[in-house]
């Protein structure tokens, strides 16, 4: 027998009527307490909190069979004397609560103790008992809206859970016999008319028995028979030790994401028994994990996070619970780390009564280092002359770049001959290289249009060098931008550049020189679509990043490069907001003054064909 | 600076929110408040000045403004589900108050 609690009662509620006149010594329910043994006697009381209610000497129970009695005959006086519900004034039904307790041995102490005290509670009713002819059967056979079921803790000793009859009802016809039927592992005492559960139960069998109650009524012509269902709940116990299903081991390979708080493979134990979430502080099966390795190292870099998760065994309808081991990192490991080893983790099913009650897990890890380099040899990008500032001149990014995480990489550009004039030095001023805290890719943009301009500066050959953040590695690779068009002696002074954004139509779109245009003009897109849109019409220095629902390292350099991909303001008309900033959809055109942005559907659209031209194609049709 | 006038009025009418010509997509409702009337009582000598400048065309091509009647108090924000079940809030949509500015 596992882990023997003692008494409980297998129900926390129990409900009857009682009626003004029914005399001392009536009953009106029974309780029942599970017992472990044969041997133990349950001793039933009623029990009080602190404040004992005035009714509670009308009441006695039964200290031996747990049947619940009146003291005293119930006079109408009685009712009047309870406390009105303030909300039904004239109700003729009074709500009175009691409680009963069950203790292996007897007692004098009227207080409830523990948590296993039921519910008892009556209504008094301002009416005399219906008489047999105002009775229908049904309130004969079955407790009027019972509505608790039995929880019965497996692996215990059989006996009585539950009185069918209805104790207030017995003498009401005297005519009339009563009995009553239940399926197998229930059955029913015909002389005490109580449920008794014959054998112990297995929760891992069954969790639930959903009986069919017949309470056969025999009059002097006729046999009735009515049926109620009853749900009988198993309670569950650790009577199961953890097992595997397939794998003790896993192999764990930690190359590109390298960062604090990633998690790798998992482990999955499986326990037949259930993990109950509430209340927290319960300890029924209960798993404790234990690091094995003592090596430094191994505890400051790896953890592991267990949690659990409750399943249904694919077999059946019984419920059982995964214990899932995952392997977290603990810190961000450094890219040169370059080690192997094993992870050994034990799990302890710590209220687990048997032998055997932990499973070892093993997890098999190998930490790559990450090469810091190049796939190209040389970029090569082409730039024409007329591009504005902060034009995107492209983007580079080391190999598997996309895919760290954990630790950064830093781009900086330099001039790849440093013996050239210092008129060329200064040529190379032109571009310049960002990337955003987030971001892996490092962006080329045009920094300075006078000396892309200028015509002694020519093709413009830089270095560019990556750099791990701790410095442990670094990379370079040539970059040469070939500058294309006519170079442009005459607009040497400092050009004035808009915002593209502005623009709300196509013609002045395209004759703005905007801020960040690769070309040197703005571009437009048209959006074709109805209704609010992601491809909505709009004014862009670049189509290709603006707007692309991303506000990248070089438009937040400057609001007015790209506010649709960068606003933080609200948006006024139709629209949609992005993630963080910009527009995600808009209706119509969307166009910025600074940083405030409005999306409307422009009727100049619709006005192009106006009634004139309407005519022409109908008749050209 | 703006002065409450009998003239100005704040009126509403009850609309669909496709009504509103923002290209939202939805089945919601709502009523919408907007100011109108005349602001000739809140008129001051610089408008009278105004007036006849223009009128005796001595501000060559040159409008400027009048008193005219706007909202001086927005209503609360309005939120609703489109037909894809997403969330929009509609700020400084509808007209709380009235005034001559």
């Amino acid at each position: 027998l596992l882990g023997s609690t003692g008494l409980y009662f297998p129900q926390n509620e129990y409900t009857e009527t009682v009626y003004v006149g029914q005399p001392a010594g009536t009953p009106i329910l029974q309780v029942h307490a599970m017992l472990d043994s044969e041997s133990e006697r349950p001793h039933f009381y009623l029990c009080w909190p602190i404040r004992i209610p005035s009714y509670s000497q009308w009441f006695q129970m039964d200290i031996n069979t747990g049947i619940l009695s009146l003291n005293k005959s119930l006079e109408e006086s009685d009712f009047a004397l309870l406390p009105q519900s303030s909300r039904r004034k004239s109700w003729p039904v009074k709500k009175l609560i009691l409680s009963a307790m069950v203790l292996p041995k007897p007692t004098r102490k009227l207080q409830c103790i523990g948590k296993n005290s039921p519910r008892l509670t009556l209504y008094f009713v301002n009416a005399t008992v219906p008489q047999c002819a105002q009775t229908d059967m049904e309130e004969l056979c079955f407790p009027h809206r019972d509505t608790s079921n039995p929880h019965i803790m497996e692996n215990r000793f059989p006996g009585a859970l539950r009185q069918l009859r209805r104790l207030t009802r017995l003498g009401i016809c005297p005519n009339y016999t009563i009995s009553y039927n239940t399926p197998a592992p229930f059955a029913v005492n015909e002389n005490t008319t109580e449920l008794v559960v014959t054998a112990p139960l297995d929760r891992e069998e069954s969790e639930i028995y959903r009986l069919l109650l017949v309470c056969t009524v025999l009059t002097e012509k006729i046999e009735t028979k009515l049926r109620t269902s009853l749900d009988v709940f198993v309670n569950d116990e650790d009577d199961n030790a953890p097992y595997l299903n397939g794998t003790d081991t896993v192999e764990v390979v930690i190359s590109f994401n390298r960062s604090q708080d990633a998690s790798f493979a998992t482990l999955s134990v499986y326990d037949r028994d259930l993990t109950a979430i509430y209340p927290k502080d319960q300890i029924h099966n209960k798993y404790v994990g234990t690091m094995l390795n003592t090596d430094p190292w191994i505890k400051d870099t790896f953890d592991i996070k267990g949690t659990f998760r409750e399943k249904k065994a694919a077999s059946g309808s019984i419920r059982e619970t995964v214990h899932d081991y995952q392997l977290v990192l603990k810190r961000n490991l450094y890219v040169m780390e370059n080690r192997t080893l094993q992870l050994d983790y034990l799990v302890n099913d710590t209220t687990y009564p048997g032998l055997e009650g932990t499973v070892l897990l093993h997890y098999n890890i190998t930490v790559l280092p990450v090469p810091i380099r190049f796939t190209n040899i040389t970029y090569l990008f082409t730039l024409t002359r007329r591009a504005s500032v902060y034009a995107q001149v492209g983007r580079i990014c080391v190999e598997n770049c996309l895919k760290f995480d954990g630790f950064g990489v830093t781009y900086r550009l330099e001039v790849a001959d440093k013996n050239v004039s210092a008129e060329l030095q200064s040529c190379y001023a032109a571009i310049s290289i960002t990337q955003s805290p987030t971001d892996m890719w490092g962006l080329l943009y045009v920094n300075d249009t006078e000396a892309l301009r200028r015509p002694q500066c020519q093709d413009l050959q830089y270095v560019v060098i990556a750099q791990e953040e701790h410095k442990q590695l670094q990379a370079s690779t040539q970059i040469l931008i070939v500058l294309d068009g006519e170079a442009d002696k005459a607009s040497q002074e400092n050009q004035h550049f808009l915002s593209c954004a502005e623009s709300r139509q196509r013609g002045d779109c395209e004759a703005v020189q905007g801020l960040g245009a690769t070309t040197g003009r703005c571009q437009w897109r048209q959006g074709t679509e109805k209704g609010i849109s992601e491809n909505y019409s709009t004014c862009s220095p670049d189509l290709r990043t603006c707007p692309d629902g991303f506000c990248d390292a070089v438009e937040s350099k400057d609001m007015l490069i790209c506010p649709q991909d960068c606003t933080t303001e609200n948006v006024i008309g139709g629209h949609e907001k992005g993630l963080m900033f910009g527009i995600k959809a808009g209706y119509g055109t969307c166009y910025c003054y600074s940083e405030k942005c409005f999306c409307e559907k422009d009727n100049v659209e619709d006005a192009i064909c106006d009634d004139m031209c309407k005519t022409i194609i109908a008749t050209a049709l | 600076t703006s002065v409450q006038t009998r003239g100005c009025l704040l009126k509403e009418v009850h609309l669909n929110v496709t009504d509103l010509g923002l290209g939202y997509r939805t089945k919601e409702e709502l009523i919408f408040r907007y100011c109108s009337g005349p602001c000739v009582e809140a008129e001051t000598n610089y408008d009278k000045i105004l007036n006849n400048l223009t009128h005796n065309k001595k501000l060559d091509k040159d409008t400027p403004s009048r008193t005219c009647c706007r909202p001086i108090a927005f209503d609360d924000d309005l939120s609703f589900l489109d037909d894809n079940v997403v969330y929009h809030t509609l700020k400084k949509h509808s007209a709380r108050k009235c005034g001559c500015v």
